[in-house]
């Protein structure tokens, strides 16, 4: 129920309505998600969603809200399974709860018909169907754990894969039964389970027991998503004999898998499958030895029947959870748009104000400075300074920042940097559900849920609403709510974030992105091939002018030098930048100064490396101005402004090309030399004090083609075309 | 036994299935089996909560004692639990006591209240019911009488006699 509840969250989002998740129990480390019930505070006209299944405390918590009151009914498995056990008073006390229910919700839906059945049964009226969301992208072969993959592709076939808990209802004896028929017919069959069990259980031990007699069973357990996929994706066929199913969520989740299914038609089970896959009503074990024979060998009749499971599974897409929630709940006011004259925009951004160097809240502000003559822009953002911990340091409410209107929320959760690192590293690279993706984006923050409510609730204020860096909570929960007028400048990076498939609803939903460089469109387009509309905007570089004297008089800095701007982070490459610079300075008695501007977590030491902390506006043009070249050493950048600005005023670049970005700022522009490693970055230096006069020459022919009339065109196309054709 | 699917021929597969255990001599799967569409029956709430809280009410009396393991461990947990529940029994009473009698006048004010309610519930019924009957049955049958204005009587013909002056005496 608690994927359930994420799921419908994030369905309520693309239909304009922001919520939040509580839970009686949330389990440690998911507190950034679901919030504890006792936590609870409603408004008259909040909309509260009861997701109901065995007995809860939460029923009567419920009924006294005095607020609007909704119940999505999951089902409940009948008592007669677990008779003269004590889990069979909970189950019959779920069902009086339901029944008493009925008459005091303004809202009964069911997660299927059959649910739905049920809740006419226990007295509800009017009651609404929406189904559960599954999405086939979350178990393509690319999803499937590899190891576990392997090892399951080594057993023997017929593969016979079943996934549920080992529990009475799930009727795993008449898998074994199953499988000691099929065992009859090609003895080397396998079976395979996948499921939560009690190995310590009296009835588990029995099963174990039948199953080694059978032979050539695997209970795998309790397992990740990717393991899970790699069960699914190893099968020939995906059987079910469970005796009751509210929905039965893995038949569908093997229709994604590309697995033929042969289901027990017991309660939901036959609407969930709607025709597809091969249902049976009677346990005629050796029938269905045989049949799981010719389902699993017959090329013909799997493929006719994995199209049709795949077909089915539209039913079940974000689109059709959203749409469904959307007619399931009750109808919501929405103001009437106002015609107006002038433009106005709002920009949404995790930080902003002239505080931040670089990157891209330096970006956005950049844009809404250069934006203000042309329309009203109102900036959304939070009180931190900080983007570590988003604490809030600055004062919440409205200010202004020159032309802009500034509008700061603070944020309701602050991050634990370390504890979001170990997170990241226990995710990166692993497949994961829509819930472990949520948890990250979330733990990622920053959580400033009264910012996305505001924007919700004054949306028709705005023509378009303007989201910088894909990366962010406000971004990934914003654009959906937004969509209709929604513009997202991604900053892409190729990062391992961005294999989540949660970042689908920032980079498929709004009406156009806007790139920093073709090489940011090409990625994006790899990864999410049904991308919104691209445009290639970029930046424009407002340089001041340079005085290099001035600079070596206030630093004391002599002879050549190499200089870095930015944040002394690892991230960005600056630790690896210090080591290939000390080993220019080993072997190369006259080896430039590196010279470091900028503030961060990285302490700069070694010879003939100067850190200036961070520097004002002026101090760092002068800098650019004198320097032999600037050093670009991160990989993930989607426009290096820093290249941008060294090229503007004649500096060439010695530019980390392992990334895309600044390897093709360098190529296009003539202006710089690429280094990889160690023998390049030397080589390079090299390169630059030999073609220095030639490589300057090419870089300010390059920054003259930046220009700030182009990007703002650029923008107002996309926001004009946004308010003429409002979807 | 039927199977159903849309994208491959059922019968055709089953056919093919029937054939294979025919030549293996073994029996076919019968042919009226069929799917149980049924949803299972509700609970009705306050039938449930009086009788499960009556169960109940007495906190003094332990469970069924009962364990999931098998064997010589399962043994060994519930000769240990009969143990306690022996040696502990006073103590536990005592130790109750109280909330047995609390547990008492809840569900003695629960079961009061929850009869009232149904039995309120069964009058908004009756009501609601006599209401729908009034105001969608065919009108009542009506006698064809003229009707009668519950107007000021008419004045009378003839002309009243004026009141006789007293006389003087």
């Amino acid at each position: 129920m608690g994927a359930a509840a994420v799921g419908f969250q994030r369905a309520l989002r693309h239909v304009g309505i922001t919520g939040e998740v509580f839970a009686g129990e949330v389990e440690p480390g998911f507190d950034a998600i679901v919030h504890h019930a006792s936590k609870l505070r409603v408004d008259r006209d909040d909309l509260v969603l009861y997701h109901h299944g065995i007995a809860s405390s939460l029923v009567a918590k419920l009924l006294h809200l005095p607020c609007r009151r909704g119940l999505v009914f999951h089902n409940i498995t009948p008592a007669r399974f677990y008779a003269g056990t004590r889990l069979a008073e909970p189950l019959v006390t779920g069902r009086a709860q339901l029944t008493a229910m009925a008459g005091h919700l303004d809202v009964s839906i069911g997660v299927s018909r059959y649910n739905a059945r049920e809740l006419e049964a226990a007295g509800h009226r009017d009651v609404k169907v929406v189904p559960l969301l599954v999405e086939p992208e979350r178990f393509t072969v690319a999803q499937a754990d590899g190891s576990m993959l392997t090892r399951l592709k080594k057993l023997d076939t017929p593969r016979i894969v079943s996934v549920s808990r080992v529990v009475p209802h799930k009727r795993v004896e008449d898998l074994l039964s199953l499988h000691q028929e099929l065992r009859r017919i090609t003895p080397r069959a396998q079976l395979v389970i996948v499921g939560g069990y009690d190995a310590g259980q009296a009835a588990f031990k029995a099963l174990a027991r039948r199953a080694k007699q059978v032979g050539n069973v695997t209970f795998l357990g309790r397992v990740t998503h990717g393991q899970l996929v790699a069960a699914y994706r190893s099968a020939d066929c995906f059987v079910s004999m469970s005796e009751h199913e509210g929905v039965g969520v893995p038949l569908l989740e093997a229709f994604a898998s590309e697995v033929p299914v042969i289901a027990f038609g017991a309660a939901a089970v036959p609407e969930t499958m709607g025709g597809r896959g091969l249902v049976f009503d009677e346990k005629h074990f050796a029938a269905l030895a045989e049949l799981t024979v010719q389902v699993s060998t017959d090329a013909a009749v799997r493929a006719g029947l994995v199209e049709g499971q795949t077909e089915r599974l539209k039913d079940f897409s974000l689109e059709a959870v959203a749409s469904a929630l959307e007619k399931a709940l009750p109808p919501r006011r929405r103001p009437t748009p106002k015609k107006r004259d002038t433009r106005r925009v709002a920009f949404v951004v995790q930080r902003f104000g002239e505080f931040i160097v670089g990157g891209a809240e330096a970006h956005a502000r950049q844009v809404a400075l250069k934006l203000a003559p042309h329309a009203d822009v109102e900036v959304f953002t939070t009180c931190a300074t900080d983007h570590l911990s988003w604490k809030n340091e600055l004062e919440p409410g409205t200010t202004r920042d020159g032309p802009l209107t500034v509008h700061r929320f603070p944020a309701s959760r602050f991050r634990n940097i370390r504890g979001f690192n170990r997170l990241s590293d226990s995710m990166f690279g692993k497949p994961h559900d829509l819930v472990g993706e949520t948890r990250w984006v979330a733990d990622q923050g920053p959580t400033v849920p009264a910012l996305l409510e505001r924007l919700v609730a004054e949306r028709e204020r705005f023509d378009a609403v303007a989201f910088f860096t894909y990366l962010y909570q406000p971004t990934v929960y914003g654009v959906p709510l937004l969509a209709d007028r929604a513009l997202v400048v991604p900053t892409t990076h190729d990062e391992p974030p961005l294999a989540f498939h949660l970042f689908a609803d920032a980079f498929e939903k709004p009406r156009a992105l806007l790139c920093n460089t073709p090489e940011e469109e090409t990625l994006i387009r790899e990864r999410f091939p049904n991308a919104a509309p691209s445009t290639i905007v970029g930046v424009g570089i407002d340089a001041l002018h340079p005085d290099e004297r001035r600079f070596r008089q206030q630093t004391g800095i002599h002879g050549p030098y190499l200089l870095y701007v930015g944040r002394m982070e690892a991230g960005k490459g600056v630790a690896e930048l210090l080591a290939f610079h000390q080993q220019l300075v080993k072997k190369f008695h006259d080896a430039p100064t590196l010279v470091l501007a900028g503030s961060g977590e990285l302490q700069a030491r070694g010879s003939r490396v100067v850190a200036l902390g961070r520097v004002d506006e002026q101090t760092k043009w002068d800098a650019l101005g004198g320097a032999l070249a600037v050093v670009v050493p991160s990989r993930y950048e989607s426009l290096s402004l820093l290249t941008l600005e060294a090229f503007a005023v004649g500096t060439p670049v010695i530019g980390n090309t392992i990334g895309a970005v600044v390897r093709g700022q360098l190529e296009r522009s003539s202006a710089g030399v690429g280094y990889d490693d160690e023998r390049s970055f030397i080589a390079a230096v090299k390169e630059v004090g030999e073609r220095r006069k030639d490589l300057s020459r090419h870089a300010r022919r390059y920054a003259a083609k930046h220009q700030w009339q182009t990007v703002i065109d650029a923008w107002l196309t996309a926001i004009d075309g946004i308010k003429e054709t409002k979807r | 036994m039927k199977l159903f699917g849309k994208d491959v021929t059922a019968k055709k597969l089953l056919d093919v299935v029937k054939e294979r255990l025919s030549a293996r001599g073994l029996l076919p799967p019968s042919e009226d089996a069929g799917l149980d569409r049924d949803v299972e029956a509700p609970v009705e709430a306050f039938a449930f909560a009086v009788e499960s809280m009556s169960e109940h009410v007495d906190t003094t009396r332990g469970l069924p004692i009962e364990t999931h393991r098998d064997g010589l461990q399962g043994r060994a947990v519930v000769l240990a639990k009969q143990t306690f529940r022996k040696v502990g029994q006073l103590f536990i009473n005592e130790a109750l006591a109280r909330q047995v009698v609390f547990n008492g006048h809840v569900l003695d004010g629960y079961s009061q209240l929850s009869a009232e309610v149904m039995r309120l519930r069964s009058r908004v019924a009756e009501l609601e019911a006599e209401l729908e009957r009034a105001t969608t049955s065919p009108k009542a049958p009506v006698l064809e009488v003229p009707s009668v204005k519950a107007a000021k009587p008419a004045a009378p013909k003839t002309k009243a006699a004026k009141p006789r002056k007293p006389r003087a005496r």
